[in-house]
């Protein structure tokens, strides 16, 4: 145990010396948010292309995943919230200042939209499926006729989750390691990345999944970037923040960052889909699974690193 | 036909003496590195170490064996140079098995004349034998054979030329489990 001696100052429980109000449920909740937002971008975003036949699993099968994914995700935030009864008083406001309300808007219009546009696919995919009612069947023709406005709608909102996730931690100017922008577009890509991977999980078709894991590398090669950018910009600002980067740089998340997140969880599925657009053998779900608990274990550390830095007092 | 994709396919092995060599290479970095040469029984030591503290921390606290591997500072036994060093080989592995046209679906390779069936019984039974002697020896093919030689240890030279050598004596009557 490590035990902290005040001889003034604050002492203010959960807060000091360490933040310590957000547990599993925030990271999960991050994750699944993410993950949403990079399956329905590129839903959206094949849909537009006209892309719909050869990128099936993309447009038609993945988004499945997603209501499950942000109904768990907002199960698990509501799990972390202190009164939980008042969850509601989020929507009887709108600030555009809070990332919060945001955050609470995107999902309140992302929840019902992924709903609608799996059930506008139903009958498509089991063409057993029947409505029962007349007013559902009138519904779903309404959601096919409108499906690339809601294509656009999705992408739009996607972006705005999946920065969203990041943003929620980069509004905490108190806690150095989280006070970065860096953090809004490096969740966002985090995001898309690994719904890109559940996406090919998912898929059987070769070309889909040659598509999709070209996309992945783009998408790891910028994350790389960021998680560069964003340490060397701590490196280069205020002792706090040199403090917070030090956490991965031979502090006690060190190991767990580079060994985890950054090898395992990027650099390593990039070589093995590197391997398998060059023709080797790659059975899918391993770079996929490997990018999945990447993800989730980028949003552990983050979380919990975050709370551990703060301005010195 | 394309040959090319066809030759991505096929198992490939390195010359045993050049892999040999890198492999001492790799120890010789090991040592570099962590201060500590290669392991892999210790890695599935520490698992079960691991779980017994966390199923029973006061009979793996009170254990002579099992207390020399939990940290005294409370940490998980498993925060250790060996566990990382065995997820390492692992994925290394897989890599290597990507390149060389051996990483396929889930397969047991087994002699012809023996069924998959028979291949799990011998390869478990070898295995619990394997952990067990390898406790006795203070490390496995890896720890005492490997590291134990480079280091000049007696004990690990002894491990060595035992294990290879009753593992020649032993291949005459299991050699129909192979060939």
């Amino acid at each position: 145990m490590k035990e902290e001696l005040f001889v003034s100052g604050r002492n203010i429980p959960n807060i000091d010396p360490y933040l310590n109000i957000w547990h599993w449920q925030i990271p999960i909740y991050l994750y699944l948010g993410g993950l949403a937002a990079g399956i329905m971008f590129f839903a959206g975003y094949f849909t537009i292309m006209r892309k719909e036949k050869d990128m099936e699993t993309t447009v038609k099968w993945a988004p499945f995943l997603v209501p499950g994914a942000l109904v768990l995700g907002l199960f698990a935030l509501f799990l972390d919230l202190k009164h939980q009864l008042y969850f509601w008083r989020l929507y009887t406001t709108i600030r555009l200042e809070s990332p919060m309300s945001w955050g609470a808007w995107t999902l309140m219009i992302i929840t019902p939209l992924s709903f609608v546009w799996v059930a506008s696919y139903m009958k498509e995919l089991f063409p057993k499926w029947d409505w029962k009612f007349d007013i559902l069947n009138k519904a779903e023709a309404l959601a096919i006729k409108y499906r690339k406005s809601m294509a656009w709608l999705m992408m739009l909102l996607a972006v705005v989750l999946g920065v969203y996730t990041g943003i929620l931690l980069s509004a905490f100017n108190a806690r150095p390691l989280w006070n970065t922008s860096v953090l809004g577009i490096l969740f966002l890509t985090s995001g898309l990345s690994t719904g890109l991977a559940a996406t090919m999980w998912m898929s059987k078709s070769k070309y889909e999944r040659k598509v999709l894991s070209r996309l992945d590398l783009i998408m790891i090669g910028i994350e790389l970037f960021l998680i560069i950018h964003m340490l060397m910009g701590f490196l280069a600002a205020s002792e706090v923040q040199i403090e917070a980067a030090h956490l991965f740089l031979g502090g006690e998340f060190t190991v767990v960052f580079w060994v985890f997140v950054i090898i395992l969880g990027l650099v390593f599925p990039a070589a093995l889909e590197i391997l398998e657009l060059k023709g080797f053998h790659i059975p899918v779900w391993i770079p996929a699974l490997l990018i999945l608990i990447g993800g989730l274990v980028f949003r552990f550390v983050m979380v919990e690193a975050g709370q551990i830095t703060r301005f010195l007092y | 036909m394309n040959t090319e994709t066809d030759k991505k396919h096929q198992p490939r092995y390195i010359n045993p003496y050049f892999g040999g060599i890198l492999l001492g290479l790799l120890l010789l970095a090991t040592f570099f590195i962590a201060g500590r040469g290669l392991s892999a029984s210790g890695a599935v030591k520490l698992g079960v170490v691991s779980v017994v503290n966390m199923i029973a921390p006061e009979h793996a606290a009170n254990n002579p064996y099992y207390s020399k591997f939990i940290p005294a500072d409370g940490s998980s036994p498993l925060y250790n140079w060996l566990i990382f060093g065995a997820i390492g080989t692992f994925f290394g592995g897989m890599l290597s098995g990507a390149i060389f046209g051996r990483l396929k679906k889930f397969r047991v390779e087994h002699s012809p004349k023996i069924s998959a069936k028979t291949r799990l019984i011998a390869a478990g039974a070898g295995g619990i034998l394997f952990g067990i002697g390898s406790q006795f020896g203070r490390g496995c093919s890896s720890g005492a054979a490997l590291s134990g030689t480079a280091s000049f240890s007696y004990g690990g030279l002894l491990v060595m030329l035992l294990m290879f050598g009753i593992g020649y004596v032993f291949a005459y009557f299991f050699r129909k489990l192979w060939i």
